[in-house]
């Protein structure tokens, strides 16, 4: 049973996980991407859908990606070209997403219900020889996609990014103080613009990590995740391993959501509201602590 | 001049947003011209699209006056849709109650209720922001999904009427309907109740201290505060009331068209809500050519999906369009450099 529940909080946490990795950089940047439920919607349905028609995983990732990003391009765009409020080109973002995925669904699949891709390629569970049979451990460690495996060498490779390279410093100081970055030479559109596309890169993997397990695509799928990955990133400081601990924590949360469903009578309905809910608490109490501290 | 170049953008986002979803209907539909056709005409061709087309305008006045009340105090309220929804259960429930209650009575009990009801959720974030700054974009929205579950709940399990044969209240004593006026379509007197509350707003606005108190702490926090202006009570305020219009938008519908309430019967009308209050600016009373803009959009999807081939998300697509560019400033300073550029020569 704890094997199972730690199992399914890793499960769960990876298109939030993926997706959080993506706003961190618009974060970093000093802006807080509101479209991330937009762009894993939109990924989640091209990556699936191309997979299916093509047979081929990696097909359906790479397109799933560039959906994604040519979303987060026009975001991009209208917010920095065309100076748009970046919180409505968010809204916008997710709106176009919803609406596209459900016509698009209905003009190629002809149906907007659940679509049920029987015959798309299997996103197989990797077990790890020798671990796979220890309790706990086996179930936490074993049995996962590689897409699950992939999102934590994200996670470092993010890490290095942010903290190491050229890149990630120039992003962060654009976050911190714009002024003084232009000043230095900084070029504050480009590392704006490159954020986006970053983000939108990461939240497609987040959407294809969503429906190609499951083989399955419904209008509305992400159903909140990227406000949570968004909340994710706020609680994560612009730290990546920070935005990891977070997203474990709601992936925590959704785990608890489906023990409860398996192990109670308590209405399925209600128990969805359960990572919200999480998230929302820990939200108040991050913003409790910071006050806090500021008052100090 | 700025208000002209206001007019003048909007004008040019909805024409690029229309552009795009003709586009839209000539990939998809294989009789493009009589599609399209449908899509303008068609909420004009009779008496029953154009009363529901202004009908599904109802809400989307109330939605769209709430979110510009609270944009103007700078209160991020996306938490629409779950107070909408909630404020028309916990209304819904009271007239269903109510049965022998006196008709005007139950009604505007109903109504309050539900005003009530959306406040009180939307007031909940704005207290947590003022109290402890927390996001309240993020609160009111991560609330607002939680209510959709729970609304949901309460209409499949213990407020379901078990004849319904789907998720649905039963249904209220029909002498508490709102009058129909434009038979044989949806349109009902809410709309009447929905431009007073219009006029009422447009004038606490410009003429009350509250008024004047949150347009100032929606333009500059620091200032309201040096100023004097309680600026975290008309924070809460501000909050509070454009959750009561939201649970005001929600119980309308039930009130005037369904007699009952039925699961996701909102078509999104606390996201389109934020579009209406933005093409008007946040104007009260531009709230309402917008909102019918937004009903003619859906309408006019409608009708064209029923009347030829295409499917209705062609109105999401434009309304997202519309979305994306309403608040760009590039475009108008793209047309005041031309203009500008004009006079030179």
């Amino acid at each position: 049973m704890i094997g199972d529940f730690l199992h399914t909080t890793i499960a769960m946490m990876t298109p939030i996980l993926w997706a959080a990795l993506g706003g961190l950089f618009t974060q970093l940047g000093g802006m807080l991407n509101i479209g991330l439920e937009g762009m894993m919607l939109v990924s989640a349905f091209s990556s699936l859908y191309t997979a299916a028609n093509t047979g081929s995983l990696l097909l359906g990732i790479l397109v799933g990606i560039s959906s994604s990003m040519l979303l987060a391009a026009i975001m991009g765009y209208v917010s920095l070209n065309l100076k748009a409020n970046v919180f409505v080109v968010g809204l916008a973002t997710n709106l176009f997403a919803s609406g596209i995925t459900v016509f698009l669904s209905s003009n190629l699949c002809g149906t907007k219900g659940t679509l049920y891709f029987q015959n798309a390629p299997e996103l197989s569970e990797i077990k790890i020889p020798g671990i796979e049979n220890i309790p706990i451990l086996g179930d936490l460690l074993s049995g996962y996609d590689i897409l699950d495996y992939l999102v934590f060498l994200a996670v470092i490779i993010c890490f290095i990014i942010i903290f190491k390279t050229p890149y990630g410093f120039h992003l962060r100081s654009v976050g911190k103080n714009y002024r003084a970055s232009v000043s230095v030479g900084i070029s504050v559109y480009k590392q704006r613009f490159g954020s986006f596309l970053i983000s939108g890169f990461f939240a497609g993997i987040g959407g294809a990590a969503l429906s190609l397990p499951i083989k399955t695509f419904v209008g509305g799928m992400t159903n909140g995740r990227g406000w949570i990955a968004l909340v994710a990133v706020i609680l994560g400081r612009g730290n990546p391993v920070g935005v990891l601990m977070a997203s474990i924590i709601f992936g925590a949360a959704s785990a608890l959501s489906n023990l409860f469903q398996a192990t109670t009578d308590i209405s399925p309905k209600l128990l969805l509201t359960v990572p919200f809910l999480v998230t929302l608490a820990i939200m108040i109490f991050y913003s409790v602590k910071r006050k806090k501290v500021n008052a100090q | 001049m700025h208000r002209i170049n206001g007019l003048i953008k909007t004008a040019i986002t909805i024409g690029i947003a229309l552009v795009i979803g003709i586009i839209a209907i000539l990939l998809t539909s294989s009789e493009p011209g009589n599609s399209i056709k449908q899509f303008f005409i068609g909420p004009f061709s009779n008496t029953y699209f154009f009363g529901n087309m202004i009908a599904a305008s109802i809400p989307l006045m109330l939605t769209g006056l709430a979110a510009s009340l609270a944009f103007s105090a700078s209160a991020f309220n996306l938490g629409l849709e779950g107070q909408l929804y909630f404020g028309a259960l916990v209304g819904t429930f009271l007239a269903v109650k109510m049965s022998g209650f006196p008709a005007i009575l139950a009604i505007v009990i109903s109504i309050f209720a539900s005003a009530l009801a959306g406040g009180i959720i939307a007031g909940i974030s704005g207290w947590l922001k003022a109290k402890w700054e927390v996001n309240e974009l993020i609160s009111s929205l991560l609330i607002s999904y939680t209510l959709v579950y729970v609304v949901d709940y309460f209409l499949e399990g213990p407020f379901n009427d078990p004849e319904a044969g789907m998720a649905a209240s039963p249904y209220m004593n029909s002498n508490f309907m709102l009058p129909k006026i434009l038979s044989p379509s949806d349109l009902h007197a809410g709309v009447f109740i929905a431009i007073a509350v219009i006029i009422f707003f447009y004038f606490i606005y410009k003429k009350s201290t509250v008024g004047y108190e949150m347009v100032i702490t929606g333009r500059n926090r620091k200032f309201s505060n040096y100023s004097g202006i309680p600026v975290k009570k008309v924070i809460i305020l501000s909050m509070c009331l454009s959750g009561s219009l939201a649970g005001l938008a929600g119980i309308i519908d039930n009130l005037g068209i369904y007699g009952r309430m039925i699961r996701g019967y909102s078509t999104g009308y606390g996201w389109n809500g934020i579009a209406v209050a933005l093409i008007a600016r946040n104007h009260p009373l531009l709230v309402i050519p917008a909102a019918l803009l937004f009903a003619f959009l859906e309408s006019g999807a409608n009708v064209a999906s029923l009347m030829s081939d295409i499917t209705p998300e062609v109105a999401r697509i434009i309304q997202s369009v519309i979305f994306y560019l309403i608040t760009a400033e590039g475009l108008v300073s793209f047309i005041g450099k031309k203009r500008r550029e004009g006079i030179k020569t």
